[in-house]
């Protein structure tokens, strides 16, 4: 059947609510619903038929929760009980043309990073449904979804996998987000950008509480729009829904007003509301939304719209930067994060992440870096490679709609590229240079970014999706470009309307004061209409630059933001601070746990030529060893003892800074791995133990939380690893902690193995196989140093 | 259900050690903020139902579901009830994230920020206790019991958040080791009768400093 012919309608009906039905048939909560497809039949066959002659034109398959985890404890498969919930749908409705759709609910369980599994897991998850259902069903529907990172691992599955329609609905609270945090515009953008056929919500909440929300989709999307809400809200005490059909079916008629096609009901609906809900909608002819597509890019919870200068901070890329490629080459990705915090707080609108380098495996890097960040940030990210599978991979796992840098007039480049970021829904970089070099000429630039406007055009990317950088050269050699550069960004700008962005600091290249060059350059850029600056946001003047453009402009009503951003730097408590501690010296420094101030004194050591080892054991270890005696005799407490960490490892990164600068290699008293075994995600206390083991010199390889067994042992062997710490919170993932021992010593790899966790006893820890249990963080490191010295 | 007013930081304190000692001002100031942050975005949600018990030698039913609770301990906790409230309740995900990013930041924020956020799940449950009161008059309560204390089984916990609906009204799941998440959640049975209950205190076996309380250790009791 033809889902297109469908959408001819004015109006398409779904079904109302299944849930409700099944219940009402005396389904028992905590049941697999789907599994009455093989024990009451005649149950479905009833419910559907009901919906279809009430007039949905599409109902769904009893298949919601059909997936292998769900399943997992059901006799049957996930591929039988998908193809008999569609099979019975498609009985019960045979002689009625209606569709039939294969309902999708959430797999049931958190992916990455609140839960543990994985967006690749769930691909797999869906792409099993998917496969099961695809010959027999008309239309692919993914409902309920609060997980935009669950959703898109959906919809790529069943792109990937089959050729069918895809309607999806995500479940919005009463403040437009979803419990996760996903904000209607995320799904907007995410999802038309991945290509799906009809988007909306379902379920939550009542129609008229809905309208409000869809009033925002309809600013955000020109795809056909889904509303399929509760009876109204329940109550609390006896969980019925307070609307009645007739009363739902007037407010969903309203909704025609703001351009909705596609009518149905969730929980709390029944063949009655299909029905008057068909009746109120006999004659309605949908406004037809005439939103205009805005260049934007997201993450769940945070859309940037690029209708004002956003700056991308630079500063995730390894070139020049030695102690950024020693991180990579470490797999040390807290320093990246570190980096992406500090661009955000000095005011960072998106990321640019480059994590190029010949000696890693860079598609892997940009994985887990690309993971790492959305776990703890929600600003959205420039995906930058010159690989075109590095940039697959990037896309494939990022959360939201991302930014590709770049591609160039090259026809070849286009044609590796340009279909990726079609595929993922991306925004694309297109640089003004082609084979021929950076044409000298604004003309020529202009003319290159013609090209690439067109390419993108013919595969279907939309002109808003695509940002033109006319390319900074450096004013000490080519004095006569720097005009060039703005007259070409003018042109791109107001003759093809496109969106620009420009790296500024190459400008300065070669000259003193580098900065005033970078700052007034940025100034002249933005009056020329650069949208989208990429720079340093650390260094204060270029963020300056930027916030007063956007003050002086008007951009910035009544200067909220100025004042906002200034204001607070007035307050810097920093300065009290290393006013009074004048006369420290390192040890006090650690023992008052002062970061900055350790950090200082550490490099003024240097500097006058001490000794980094000596530093190290003369004052670093010494006085974390007292605060460490301080703690067991209950002196001190665990954040103070964790400060005076911290303090230490400043001190650590001042010596590393000074030994890469003289490159010399880093100082290391052995390596350590440590990791959160299978199945457990508390990991703050493994990351206690990884400053401590780190502040005493060790070189700890941290392998994360729900670390496969196999992890831990292939690393222990492949960096010959002599201490492993293992690290379990609940009693039910000691089993995993037992297991990783028991394959490390089966594979005859000699290390010692030190234990932790809250319900880790000594016996407990002897009995699988430990060498040592460490009670506390502190105990590791008298374990570390027994074993590695 | 209101954003969360304030957190008790005392309770977070004994979280971390600290007995009945004073934090210092250092840590003061810590607490005070990540109080703030904490307050600023969690999203605190509750549900709850009420079910008839069944008795029988295997476990105690609830009928109308899947769920049988199993072990001595649950037994115990629900003598002299007729009824029990299945409860979950949650600080919501983005303390999750809070605690995340903040532990990139710096460790010695982030063991507070984890405390204190266990505190914020506590007080979440505090305040779905009071207004369940509010509906449910004419029974005495019994403590919160969670699946995981004592020996009923913590593998319950999917289909009791099944039961409750839970991932998709308030966003609470659980992963493939039965843990919650978001991580600050917790799931709980209060028994209901409407005879006065002997007074029973929750004692350690609630506690989740239970297993590393120093306290313990040497044979005393924080006095909790």
């Amino acid at each position: 059947m033809d889902f297109k012919k469908l959408l001819e309608k004015e109006c398409v009906i779904l079904d109302g609510g299944m849930g409700t039905m099944l219940q009402a048939a005396g389904m028992q909560l905590g049941e697999i619903p789907e599994v009455l497809g093989f024990t009451s039949p005649e149950i479905l066959y009833d419910i559907h038929r009901a919906y279809a002659l009430s007039g949905s034109d599409i109902i769904y398959a009893n298949t919601f929760g059909a997936n292998r985890h769900k399943l997992k404890d059901s006799e049957y498969t996930v591929s039988e009980v998908i193809k008999k919930g569609l099979a019975n749908a498609k009985e019960a409705v045979k002689d009625l043309g209606t569709y039939v759709a294969l309902d999708v609910g959430p797999i049931g369980q958190l992916l990455e990073p609140t839960g543990t599994l994985t967006f690749e897991e769930a691909y797999d998850i869906f792409k099993e449904i998917v496969v099961a259902g695809r010959d027999d069903a008309d239309v692919i529907v993914f409902e309920t979804m609060t997980d935009l990172y669950e959703l898109k691992a959906a919809v790529l599955a069943a792109k990937e996998n089959s050729d069918l329609p895809i309607m999806c609905t995500m479940t919005f609270e009463e403040n437009y987000r979803t419990f996760t945090g996903c904000s209607v515009s995320a799904m907007a953008l995410t999802m038309e950008g991945l290509g799906v056929d009809a988007i909306g919500m379902n379920c939550s909440l009542g129609p008229k509480e809905m309208y409000p929300i869809v009033e925002e989709l309809a600013r955000w999307t020109t795809l056909p729009m889904i509303v399929k809400p509760n009876a109204g809200l329940p109550d609390p005490e006896t969980n019925l829904y307070n609307v009645t059909a007739k009363e739902f079916a007037e407010y969903m008629a309203r909704l025609a007003d703001i351009g909705v096609k596609i009518y149905g009901g969730c929980c709390g609906t029944t063949p009655e509301f299909i029905k008057e809900l068909k009746n109120a909608l006999e004659g309605v002819k949908p406004a037809i939304n005439k939103v205009v597509a805005k260049s934007a890019i997201c993450t769940p919870c945070n859309t940037v719209v690029i209708d004002r200068p956003r700056i991308i901070g630079e500063r995730i890329n390894p070139t020049g930067k030695k102690l950024f490629k020693e991180a990579l080459k470490n797999n040390d990705i807290d320093y990246i994060l570190g980096k992406a915090l500090e661009q955000i707080d000095a005011g960072a609108d998106i990321l640019d992440v480059n994590v190029g380098l010949p000696e890693i495996n860079e598609k892997d890097m940009m994985v887990r870096v690309v993971k790492a960040i959305q776990a703890i940030t929600d600003v959205p990210l420039q995906l930058d490679s010159t690989m075109p599978e590095v940039l697959e991979a990037g896309l494939r796992v990022y959360n939201g709609k991302p930014i590709v840098n770049s591609v160039n007039g090259e026809e070849q480049i286009m044609e590796n590229i340009l279909p990726l970021v079609k595929k993922y829904g991306a925004s694309v970089v297109g640089l003004t240079l082609d084979n021929g070099g950076i044409p000298k000429k604004a003309e020529k630039r202009f003319e290159i970014a013609k090209k690439i406007q067109k390419h993108a055009k013919e595969y279907g990317i939309s002109k808003e999706n695509v940002f033109i950088d006319c390319l900074t050269l450096t004013a000490s050699a080519e004095q006569d470009g720097v005009m060039e550069t703005l007259n070409a960004l003018k042109m791109v700008k107001d003759e093809l309307g496109l969106r620009t962005v420009l790296g500024v600091s190459n400008i300065s290249f070669g000259l003193p004061n580098r900065e005033l060059i970078n700052h007034n350059f940025l100034t002249m850029a933005l009056t020329y209409g650069l949208d989208l600056p990429i720079i340093n946001p650390n260094v204060e003047s270029m963020t300056g630059a930027v916030r007063s453009y956007n003050l002086l402009t008007g951009i910035d009503k009544n200067s909220v933001e100025y004042i906002e951003a200034y204001n607070q730097a007035n307050g810097d408590i920093r300065k009290n601070v290393s006013g009074e501690t004048k006369q420290m010296d390192i040890k006090q420094a650690i023992l008052s746990g002062l970061k900055g101030e350790t950090k200082r004194l550490t490099e003024k050591m240097l500097n006058e030529g001490a000794e980094a080892l000596k530093i190290v054991d003369d004052m670093l270890i010494p006085a974390l060893d007292v605060t460490g005696a301080e703690f067991e005799k209950g002196k001190i407490f665990l954040p103070q003892l964790i400060m005076s960490a911290e303090a230490a490892q400043a001190a650590f990164e001042a010596i590393k800074e000074d030994m890469v600068k003289k490159n010399n290699a880093p100082v290391s008293k052995g390596k350590i791995i440590i990791a959160t075994v299978k199945g457990d995600i508390h990991d703050i206390g493994k990351n206690i133990v990884k400053v401590l083991l780190e502040n005493y010199g060790y070189n700890v390889i941290d392998l994360g939380r729900d670390v496969p067994y196999e992890t831990v042992v292939e690393t222990a062997i492949k960096e010959d690893v002599k201490l492993v710490g293992l690290s379990a919170l609940m009693t039910t993932t000691l089993v995993s902690m037992e297991k990783t021992i028991e394959l490390l010593r089966k594979s005859g790899h000699e290390c010692k193995v030190m234990v932790g966790g809250a319900v880790l006893t000594p016996d407990y820890a002897l009995k699988i196989g430990a060498d040592y249990y460490a009670k506390d963080a502190k105990e590791s490191v008298d374990i570390a140093k027994k074993v590695l010295g | 259900m209101q954003k969360i007013e304030s957190l008790d930081k005392k309770e977070a304190l004994r979280y971390l050690g600290y007995g009945n000692n004073e934090p210092d001002e250092q840590v003061k100031k810590i607490l005070d903020e990540c109080e703030k942050q904490i307050t600023d975005i969690a999203k605190p949600a509750f549900a709850y139902k009420i079910f008839d018990i069944e008795w029988k030698d295997d476990g105690i039913y609830i009928p109308g579901t899947t769920l049988v609770f199993t072990g001595e301990s649950i037994r115990e906790h629900l003598e002299g009830c007729e009824k029990v409230i299945l409860m979950c309740a949650t600080s919501g995900q983005e303390v999750d994230r809070l605690i995340r990013t903040t532990q990139i930041r710096g460790m010695a924020k982030a063991v507070i920020m984890d405390a204190l956020a266990s505190v914020s799940v506590e007080y979440v449950c505090n305040e779905a206790e009071r207004l369940i009161r509010d509906n449910v008059k004419d029974y005495y309560f019994t403590w919160r019991f969670s699946p995981g204390y004592g020996d009923l089984p913590i593998e319950i916990q999917g289909s009791f958040l099944n039961v409750l609906d839970a991932p998709k009204t308030m966003g609470v799941s659980v992963t493939a080791g039965d843990m919650l998440t978001p991580t600050k959640s917790v799931t709980a049975i209060i028994g209901l009768s409407k005879e006065p209950l002997k007074a029973k205190t929750r004692g350690c076996i609630s506690c989740s400093m239970n297993e590393r309380c120093k306290f313990r250790a040497g044979g005393t009791h924080c006095g909790f």
